[in-house]
């Protein structure tokens, strides 16, 4: 049966909220404090009692039948991009800031189109350095530029 | 009064600040004109640099910003018909055929002379209404702020339209659940931080907001990237512009509805949850009324009048919304709410007391705000036909930069690369929440507010002996809360009249036939 974009989306958000309905039993609570009034779990539960209602309120009163199109769209391109975003969190130390921003910049004017090997180094590395230059230089935050095998000392 | 307007401007204009201006006035025209990056990402990109700045000076970068890319908004709502954000989607109505019949730069000329009197009009009201009302909002109890915070969540959800308003409070619950992340302020008790490290200080609100707004809005652009036709638009409008001269007919023309429309659309702005874009629907729609029948029907065919008065009401709503923030310390809107994050993590608490005890920052904002309209009428207007050549930045270079700005800028702040893992899985949420059209703004707002609620919850139940009772028995709370219900019933009620009307009208033209 096909679904509608609201009906989808409450059904995702009351999976959240019941997850976080269930996280939020596991909160410790010292002896003292479950006698009190307001604790630890006393928002959460609150919260998760409110957000399962909604969720229930769109997916039982949708306000709109608009179906998701799924065609049309760039998937792919959008999980490549995922993927690239997560890979420069991961190289970024390694690598050092230069490389790895270099790097990543480049790729991302390859997958959107970019062809031309000149354009692709010349408009990312200038770049890269330039603004190195100006959070270390002129706002004084300091961020390793090199691998970790060219830094010298320990 | 006086002595505070000193202060203020002996800050704003501190060689520092005012350089700080011009470059948020430019900095926010360009993010703000590219289609899809609004204020909130412009404000959001600037946040790492303005964390770097005393409060004053980041504060005034951050408000320039803000207005830098709400002209910038009108600035591709104009020359492309694509509003970067819902407030300037009325400046497209009339403004877009202007430029369409040649007219560009007479188009822009407006918007800016417009959007510039907004602004210093609705900064002169607020001089005025914010010190009022900080006064009288330092007999507020604890009990008062949380029933406020309730009326904020709420408006704003209730703004959102009839058939969305339970998808905005539920992306409002959401925001605050995350909110709860990381150790219980209180008790010191970790919460929801499934045994990782990296979650006890809980979720930063610069990487929630760059990932659900900045990041997501390059990854729905690379998701349905644009067509050539779209592209080559782009191009040429940002290439002939014409003439920027605005006639004496024009002026006389503008002045009335300037007037009404700056009025209207600070009122507008000072609502919680209302905002520029209801202020600017609401200027467009009155002006289009009141315009007789000759005048109305240019409306939407390039009207001076259709084009002067959203872009008046959209600056003065985003100058009448500093009130609650600056006053209560409550955001209005989705922008206030990060600049209220930002004033957070200075260790400054808006609200009645920043009034007395930093002055400097309270009055610097106001001044800075007439600086800053200053600055974007004389720095930007004669700027523009360059500052537009951005629209012809082909987007394989531009999606990229944008999803660096927003992870370096994140990544900055921390130094934790657990962050840029963290801001990639919001990133995949926002973008499937976007694509099923739930909103984003309620849940910065909820994630915004969520602590202070919790606290002002909890000191409320203290001060009461763990009685709930305070909700009914203190009646500036009671009050408080009955707005924020009648807020929630209003659009059930106005549908529910209106059908009854339609109903009744059918029938007695129906009888009639």
């Amino acid at each position: 049966m096909p679904i509608s974009k609201d009906r989808l989306g409450g059904l995702l958000l009351l999976a959240f909220c019941i997850a976080y309905a269930f996280l939020s039993q596991q909160i410790r609570l010292l002896p003292f404090q479950e006698s009190s009034a307001f604790h630890a779990r006393t928002m959460p539960e609150v919260l998760s009692v409110l957000g399962i209602g909604l969720s229930l309120i769109v997916i039982a009163f949708p306000g709109s039948k608009a179906r998701l199109e799924l065609a049309g769209h760039d998937w792919l391109k959008v999980g490549l991009f995922l993927a690239l975003m997560s890979a420069y969190g991961l190289t970024i130390r390694p690598l050092g800031f230069i490389a790895s921003t270099s790097l990543f910049l480049m790729i991302g004017f390859f997958m959107l189109g970019e062809r031309r090997p000149l354009y692709l180094i010349a408009v990312a590395v200038p770049l890269v350095v330039l603004f190195w230059v100006l959070m270390t230089q002129g706002l004084d935050v300091f961020i390793e530029p090199l691998p970790t095998f060219l830094r010298g000392g320990n | 009064m006086l002595e505070g307007i000193m202060i203020g401007l002996t800050t704003a204009l501190s060689i520092q600040n005012l350089l700080f201006v011009m470059m948020g006035c430019l900095a926010g025209t360009f993010i703000g004109m590219l289609p899809g990056l609004g204020p909130m990402s412009a404000i959001a990109l600037m946040i790492p640099i303005a964390a770097t700045l005393d409060p004053s000076a980041g504060i005034i970068l951050m408000a320039a910003v803000y207005y830098g890319a709400i002209f910038g908004g009108s600035t591709s709502s104009i020359l492309i018909n694509a509003p970067g954000v819902a407030s300037t989607v009325a400046t497209s109505f009339d403004g877009y055929p202007m430029a369409k019949s040649g007219k560009a730069g007479k188009a822009l000329a407006i918007a800016a002379y417009s959007s510039f009197s907004g602004g210093v009009i609705a900064a002169l009201f607020l001089l005025v209404a914010a010190p009022f009302l900080a006064s009288v909002s330092l007999s507020f109890q604890s009990t008062d702020y949380f029933a406020l915070m309730v009326l904020g969540l709420v408006a704003v959800a209730a703004f959102a339209g009839k058939g969305d308003m339970a998808k905005a409070l539920l992306m409002t619950v959401i925001g605050l659940m995350l909110s709860t992340v990381g150790t219980d302020q209180t008790q010191g008790v970790p919460r929801f931080t499934l045994g990782m490290i990296d979650l006890v200080d809980g979720i930063s609100f610069l990487l929630l907001v760059m990932a659900t707004f900045a990041l997501s809005e390059a990854l729905m652009a690379i998701l349905k990237p644009k067509g050539d036709a779209d592209r080559l638009k782009e191009k040429e409008a940002s290439e002939n512009l014409g003439s920027m001269a605005v006639s004496k007919d024009e002026v006389k023309e503008m002045a009335p509805v300037i007037g009404r429309s700056s009025i209207l659309g600070f009122l507008i702005g000072v609502l919680p949850g209302a905002g520029a874009t209801i202020a600017s629907f609401l200027a467009y729609g009155t002006e289009q009324r009141i315009a007789g029948p000759e005048k109305g029907k240019q409306f939407g065919k390039g009207s001076v009048r259709g084009l002067s008065a959203p872009e008046t009401a959209n600056n003065a709503a985003a100058t009448g919304s500093f009130v609650p923030l600056l006053t209560l310390g409550i955001p209005g809107s989705g922008t206030t709410a990060i600049m209220l994050g930002a004033l957070i993590g200075y260790g400054i608490q808006p609200g009645p007391r920043l009034y007395i005890d930093q002055p400097e920052v309270f009055w610097s904002v106001i001044v800075s705000m007439w600086i800053g309209n200053i600055v974007l009428l004389i720095l930007n207007l004669p700027l523009i036909p360059y500052i537009a050549r951005v629209l012809a930045i082909p987007s394989r270079f531009l999606l990229p930069l944008i999803l660096f700005f927003s992870l370096i800028g994140v990544y900055f702040v921390s130094f934790n690369t657990f962050d840029i893992q963290l801001m990639v899985l919001f990133a995949i949420a926002a973008v499937v929440l976007r694509m099923l059209d739930f909103p984003m703004a309620p849940m910065i707002l909820g994630f915004i507010l969520g602590g202070m609620m919790e606290e002002n919850l909890r000191r409320a139940l203290l001060i009461n002996n763990d009685s709930w009772s305070f909700l009914w028995e203190r009646p500036l709370t009671l009050t408080i809360l009955i707005i924020a219900a009648l807020c929630l019933v209003a659009p059930f009620l106005t549908g529910k009249i209106r059908e009854m009307k339609d109903r009744a009208y059918e029938r007695t033209s129906g009888s009639g036939d």
